[in-house]
């Protein structure tokens, strides 16, 4: 009977010194990130010929300007996903955040974001990068780590994909580190772009989201398929350089000089005001440019 | 009895004494995780340390604004109607299709874009410092503007409203979720003029972090525009601002992330939300003061 007592109290001491280990889980979520996001940007809002404010090198601007928009209508396109964090920015970009604890420890393993466009995991345990000889994917590899209130991903292993919707490259050599702030029931990621094939700096935006746990994502039923598409066979439609047509028609539809709309790191700044009102501009063809946008 | 409180003490004892070792270190953990004080606070205690000496992160200096997106939308002045990407009802396109800059010129009103909801949008350099322990002052070169972001206090009664409107600034996300175990439910902002943690101890550094940033929200405004074409706010609206700061350790550059939602049951169909990110720079050498001007970007 004494023995039966003693035992308990000491399962006591046990149980109490496991309950204060317990939450050391949570040391790893600073917020709490899961659960159904809507956003509220709906699309990275640029024309073909729009690279404004992009620090991009002559080898990215080559790139984009022989980018053609009949190439999202070759068959093997139709269904090929963004990049990751461009695919959290299309519309409709429903986000849904999970986690995934370990069954032994109870600390998290990885967060998991989903949306329409855009399927991933920021692995928080710890684990290395693959090598470099190792597949790259158009969801990347990413591990991260709270800082403070933010949780900081770092995202490799991308595969070739655009920095925007009109051709704008992102390769394979990139790195994004991405940035996950919940201010009450907004949520706000920060990407920051390295890539040194195409971008001469960083390249910095933003997107947030509301929080909605009524939101229903739905699936995304995609099949490659040659229906419905335009382009023959065996054709990739391109600019050669120098021969793309329709590259100034943003810059004279919005009025702005052809030199500041081919980007470059020092359009992104207040004093290239002062360049631009030097810079000649080309004769507008029209005001209304926002109405085919709906 | 006393033998099993002497055999239970022998056997428990240097479990006791772990736990007894343990507990300060798990008690500032519960505390920071959120556990047990639900509705209280976070580990500071505002009777003791001024929103100055309580700030997690430092926002002062001299910042730029670096415009990667929404360019044509803010390094130009955009055509008339074009308030694409922005959530307008019916009588805010109406207002906004018969915006005249010349008019807004004539009446004295070439400050329209310049307020509270829009003022982080508009390119140029921000100074911010403090103008005392409990207010936090933004200058702006263009259009030459000032806000004063009040830790504390209400929107003055009686008084005409201001381009600036009336902000009041909190230190906030110093504590997690208080219902993380639920799964995703909103979290409850935790300002440190709620707080009554532990007396004279600052947050705990997370990841080379303090958790933390500043929450700023405006009302008392002055009607004006969202955009410089004119895109209205009305009387009503209320501004609510984010702002953190971090450093790229790519590039080490330090970037403050203003995230500013505007509420407006005058013009709005939802809030809208846009971000301006500014880039640290050294001084003020590149200090540019600009009036209000209705036909420019800046």
């Amino acid at each position: 009977m004494k023995s039966t007592k003693i035992d308990l109290k000491m399962q006591g001491l046990w149980f109490l010194l496991l309950l204060l280990l317990l939450p050391v889980r949570s040391l790893w979520a600073q917020a709490d990130l899961t659960g159904e996001w809507s956003p509220r940007i709906y699309n990275d809002g640029r024309d073909v010929g729009d690279y404004t404010g992009i620090p991009l090198n002559e080898a990215g601007r080559l790139r984009a300007e022989s980018w053609h928009p009949e190439q999202f209508d070759l068959p093997e396109n139709i269904c090929r996903p963004h990049a990751f964090d461009i695919g959290l920015r299309v519309a409709p970009a429903q986000l849904y955040i999970s986690t995934e604890l370990d069954p032994a420890t109870q600390q998290v393993v990885d967060y998991h974001f989903h949306a329409y466009w855009s399927d991933f995991r920021v692995w928080m345990d710890g684990r290395p990068h693959p090598p470099e000889y190792a597949a790259h994917k158009f969801s990347g590899f990413s591990t991260g780590k709270w800082e403070g209130s933010t949780l900081v991903f770092t995202t490799d292993h991308l595969k070739e994909g655009f920095i925007t919707r009109v051709g704008v490259p992102l390769s394979e050599k990139a790195t994004v580190t991405t940035r996950v702030t919940r201010y009450g029931t907004y949520l706000t990621m920060v990407f920051m772009i390295n890539d040194p094939a195409y971008l001469t700096e960083p390249y910095i935006r933003e997107s947030s989201w509301v929080y909605d746990p009524q939101q229903i994502i739905p699936a995304f039923p995609c099949e490659p398929s040659p229906e419905g598409t335009i382009i023959p066979a065996g054709s990739v439609p391109s600019y050669l350089p120098g021969k793309n047509d329709i590259l100034t028609d943003f810059a004279k539809e919005y009025g702005i000089p052809p030199e500041a709309a081919l980007g470059g790191a020092e359009t992104a700044h207040p004093d290239y005001l002062k360049k631009m009102k030097t810079m000649k501009t080309l004769p507008r063809t029209t005001t209304k440019h926002f109405e085919r946008q709906g | 009895m006393k033998m099993d409180s002497r055999i239970a003490l022998a056997r428990g004892g240097p479990i006791l004494i772990f736990v007894a070792a343990l507990a300060p270190v798990f008690a500032v953990h519960l505390h920071a995780q959120g556990f047990g004080d639900q509705g209280r606070g976070v580990v500071q205690n505002p009777a003791t340390r001024a929103p100055r000496a309580a700030a997690p992160k430092d926002l002062t200096g001299y910042w730029e604004s670096i415009v990667t997106e929404y360019w044509r939308y803010r390094m130009v002045v955009p055509d008339k109607s074009d308030y694409v990407i922005t959530p307008l009802n019916a009588e805010g396109r109406k207002v906004a299709d018969a915006w005249d800059p010349a008019k807004d010129k004539a009446e004295g009103n070439e400050c329209k874009a310049y307020g509270a909801a829009a003022i982080m949008q508009v390119p140029g350099r921000v100074h911010i410092y403090w103008q005392d322990d409990t207010t936090l002052r933004i200058d702006t070169d263009s259009g030459t503007q000032t806000r004063l972001l009040h830790f504390g206090g209400s929107a003055p009664q009686g008084e005409a409203p201001t381009w600036q409107g009336f902000s009041v600034a909190s230190w906030e996300g110093f504590r997690p979720d208080s219902v993380r175990a639920g799964g995703g439910g909103p979290i409850r902002d935790a300002a440190v003029g709620g707080a009554a943690g532990a007396v004279g101890r600052g947050p705990r550094e997370v990841g080379g972090e303090v958790p933390g940033y500043l929450k700023v929200v405006s009302t008392h405004m002055r009607p004006g525009y969202l955009r410089k074409n004119g895109v209205p706010y009305g009387a009503n609206a209320t501004v609510e601002e984010y702002f953190d700061r971090f450093t790229d350790p790519y590039s080490n550059e330090t970037w403050l992330v203003v995230t500013t939602v505007v509420t407006d049951p005058q013009y709005l169909l939802e809030p809208s939300i846009t971000h301006a990110h500014f880039k640290k720079i050294p001084d003020g050498s590149g200090w540019d003061p600009t009036p209000c001007r209705a036909d420019e970007a800046r």
